[in-house]
């Protein structure tokens, strides 16, 4: 897959933005799979398809906006995880519905300020910054917070439940939402003076805090959204299943989500790639997914494939946006 | 670990008369530019040959292609007789060429033995026997440094030894040192060149890099003058005098620059505001005691040799020091006394910094030249005021400052990397005058900058003057200090040595002041 993406790029004929390229290459996923597979295209899996693709979709927007500044949050899913599962506990108490959700969004707001507060303050590198707060988080919830595993959600928080089992317009309620987080985000990185910043954040940090850029608040705010963005994919999963399994801190979801946004063509070396890119990147590992779970592949199976997308799609943005730019500086 | 001095002593008298380099028309470009261009140059062995020249000459490029870390775009290199091309520095090792480099190239995380040993290793190495032969190596050449200890641990000098004692092992014939007494006390420097003078007498040629003049007269045998890339004159040490080597290495000025500015008015303004003042100012080692004013309408240029503290007080002044550790003195803005944390409070304050490196930290790359422009109007008070983006404000931004700042471009929507050098520099200049700043610093405006950009930025800097705005100019190339200052403040060893009005100023002077 990735191998022809790059052979595209490289053949320079296809004048194609990355994300083109990669709706045809889901276009023709999608057709492939529609033939060969048995019950891909159907009413149902379709649904499901969308319905399960939502939160990842939503999580992807959220690590987007770091990754354009430059950044990385691996503590994505846990601060997600943990934020979405104390809002679901306090639910099982007398907290109201939106005494809880905010609740769970201080948490979110509190812990992407910690882990921008790490990133622009201290200046521990983003990836290690956010290695450790995830594991910190995690646990610290795990032992001292969270009653067990699961966090089951009471039968009569009916909003919750209908973020993630709602249809609005005969279209499925995630997917909704999914659609209004890519909209608010696309706004906020395209029409704001925020925006600009993490944009001018990202592709070269130096530049932006000689330019006058609060570069180290800045920092706080990204992390901040990405969290609060965050929270509401977790909300979305909860609602679905009717409930929190904190289990899924521990898997591999992180990794589907640098994935989706890697794939989508928003570069590791920042500033580039916008919220299409992650629709792009999204609809691409959906349809993956989907069509490996029709096909019976077991996880580890699922993982060869992915690291091999995640691998080609790192190489090809390595080849478009080299890193260390040889710098070509006179003598003396 | 065999060889030591003695072995070195006893090359046999006819190959001490053999030309260990000879360099012809050694040509290197980077992007069309001359670094150096048609270099002749020679060395024997057993003589001590002195570079000498202005920042940018041209001396480290010929230096890293005499070690193979950079290989020339044209010409033929001879060494002892063989003609060679080095692809990479090992080649050059190999061939019996050693740098001393300026930044040592000491493992610090290992012993001084270690280090002298590095890249001689047999598969198995024992310590007693690597200890014993670094010791008399280090014995051989009186140096005092203990072979186990750590590289980290030493002090400049003793660095230095070890660096010398590892291009000795490594058999050179040739060493290149390059400013090898920056770091060097009296004491120690007097030490270095009784080592440079033992090396001759063993026979070995000697390239001797520096800044000081007198120190490069005294101890070479011939010295060689390089201006703007090209080789003045090759001059016998003994016979030649420091004046006439500064002659050489400025001449420009005789062939007759313009040295007014001033384009209407007959001088200097009638009532001069200080807008900045700077009071003794220090910065760890690099910034000491550093003073100076600057005034409304005034262009204040700041020469002076790299790393006499220039760029790091403009740094300090417009809080674009990472680390700002001001460890002593005052910067007072109007009269009151600020101190900046982050460029962003002193843009608020209107004083700008642009960088001498614009590509490492001036602009965005992926943006166009009206997005790079906007960005510095959103960053700054006026522009904060408004949190969603206007596209009209956006293109009369980029209207108006392409029109002001003569960039040129098919349009304002052209990216920022496909245009030349001085177009890019306009952009970034462009990006720090929309915040309408009272103080601007430039540090090094025309590096790397068409000869057509360079008078048009100049323009701009006279024109920033007249305006009313204090602007100081930072740079290397003294006919651009003479071309833009009204006033000229020569910096050495992180203070401000001399002052020279527009009219008293030439190149030697500040040249004189700026070295001795």
């Amino acid at each position: 897959m990735g191998a022809v993406l790059a052979k595209a790029r490289a053949d320079g004929r296809f004048r194609l933005s990355q994300e083109q390229i990669i709706l045809i290459v889901v276009a023709s996923l999608f057709v492939v799979f529609s033939v060969l597979l048995d019950g891909f295209f159907t009413a149902d899996n379709l649904l499901n398809l969308l319905r399960s693709v939502s939160s990842l979709g939503i999580l992807s927007v959220a690590m987007a906006v770091v990754v354009i500044a430059r950044g990385m949050d691996l503590s994505l899913v846990a601060s997600m995880g943990v934020s979405t599962a104390i809002a679901i506990q306090l639910m099982r108490s007398e907290l109201s519905t939106p005494e809880a959700l905010l609740i769970g969004l201080g948490i979110v707001l509190l812990l992407g300020a910690i882990n921008g507060f790490l990133i622009a303050f201290v200046e521990i590198p983003a990836l290690f910054a956010t290695l450790a707060s995830g594991l910190l988080i995690y646990g610290v919830a795990r032992t001292l917070v969270l009653d067990g595993l699961i966090v089951e959600l009471p039968p009569d928080r009916e909003f919750v439940r209908w973020l993630g089992q709602g249809v609005v317009f005969g279209i499925p309620a995630p997917i909704v939402i999914f659609a209004v987080v890519a909209l608010v985000a696309h706004f906020l990185l395209s029409r704001t003076r925020t925006g600009r910043f993490i944009y001018a954040h990202g592709d070269n940090a130096g530049a932006a805090a000689l330019t006058g850029i609060p570069v180290r608040p800045l920092t706080l705010i990204e992390y901040m959204i990405a969290g609060a963005i965050g929270f509401c994919g977790g909300l979305v999963m909860a609602g679905s299943v009717g409930g929190f399994n904190t289990q899924i801190i521990d898997g591999s979801l992180i990794y589907d989500v640098l994935l989706v946004v890697v794939v989508g063509g928003i570069s590791l070396v920042g500033g580039r790639g916008g919220v299409l890119s992650v629709l792009a990147g999204t609809a691409l590992i959906g349809v993956m997914l989907n069509g490996m779970t029709i096909l019976n592949m077991n996880t580890h199976e699922k993982d060869i494939v992915k690291g091999l997308i995640l691998l080609a799609a790192l190489v090809l943005d390595n080849r478009l946006h080299p890193r260390d730019e040889e710098t070509v500086r006179q003598g003396d | 670990m065999s060889q030591s001095m003695v072995d070195l002593l006893d090359i046999s008298p006819d190959q001490r008369d053999t030309r260990l380099v000879d360099l012809r028309k050694v040509t290197k470009t980077y992007r069309g530019v001359h670094a150096i261009k048609d270099i002749d140059f020679t060395l024997d062995a057993g003589e001590v040959h002195a570079l000498v020249g202005e920042n940018g000459a041209g001396k480290s490029t010929l230096c890293k292609i005499l070690s193979g870390a950079v290989q020339p775009t044209s010409g033929e290199m001879f060494i002892a007789g063989e003609r060679v091309s080095f692809r990479r520095p090992h080649d050059a090792l190999e061939h019996g060429v050693a740098m001393v480099y300026q930044e040592t190239s000491l493992v610090p995380t290992m012993t001084a033995a270690q280090n002298i040993e590095l890249g001689h290793e047999r598969l198995l190495t024992r310590f007693r026997s690597l200890n014993i032969g670094a010791q008399q190596l280090l014995m051989s050449m009186n140096f005092h440094v203990n072979p186990t200890a750590y590289v980290s641990t030493l002090g400049a000098a003793q660095k230095q030894m070890v660096e010398i004692a590892r291009a000795l092992r490594s058999n050179a014939r040739i060493v290149i040192f390059d400013e090898p007494t920056a770091t060097l006390t009296p004491e120690e420097t007097l030490h270095l060149f009784d080592v440079i003078n033992k090396l001759r007498e063993a026979g070995l040629g000697i390239i001797y890099v520096s800044h000081m003049l007198e120190e490069s007269l005294k101890i070479a045998d011939r010295v060689t003058v390089l201006r703007d890339g090209e080789r003045i004159v090759t001059l016998d040490a003994k016979k030649t005098t420091r004046d006439e080597l500064v002659k050489h290495m400025v001449g420009r000025a005789l062939t007759g620059t313009q040295t007014r500015r001033r384009s209407g008015g007959d001088g200097k303004p009638q009532r001069r505001r200080k807008v900045l003042e700077v009071e003794n100012l220090i910065l760890g080692n690099v910034v000491r005691n550093m003073s100076f004013s600057a005034y409304a309408g005034e262009v204040l240029g700041i020469a002076g040799l790299i790393g006499s503290g220039r760029t790091e007080t403009a740094k300090i002044i417009a809080g674009a020091l990472k680390r700002n550790r001001i460890h002593g003195g005052r910067v007072l803005v109007n009269g009151k006394p600020v101190r900046y944390r982050v460029p962003k409070q002193a843009i608020d304050d209107g004083i700008v910094y642009i960088t001498e490196d614009r590509k490492a930290d001036g602009f965005f790359e992926t943006m166009t030249i009206a997005e790079n422009l906007y960005l510095g109007y959103l960053a700054s008070r006026r522009g904060r005021k408004r949190w969603l983006l206007s596209r009209r404000r956006r293109a009369e931004i980029a209207r108006e400052w392409t029109k002001r700042l003569r960039i040129k471009a098919i349009n304002s929507d052209a990216k920022i990397v496909e245009l030349s050098g001085g177009n890019q520099q306009k952009v970034v200049v462009g990006k720090s005058l929309v915040a309408d700043p009272e103080v601007v610093i430039f540090d090094e405006p025309t590096r790397g900058v068409d000869v057509g950009a360079i008078e048009e930025i100049h323009q701009m800097i006279r024109q920033l003057a007249d305006e009313g705005k204090a602007v100081i100019v930072i740079s290397s190339y003294l006919p651009e200090i003479l071309a833009v200052s009204d006033r000229i403040l020569v910096t050495r060893f992180g203070r401000a040595v001399a002052e020279f009005s527009a009219e008293e100023a030439t190149q030697e002077k500040i040249m004189y002041a700026a070295i001795f």
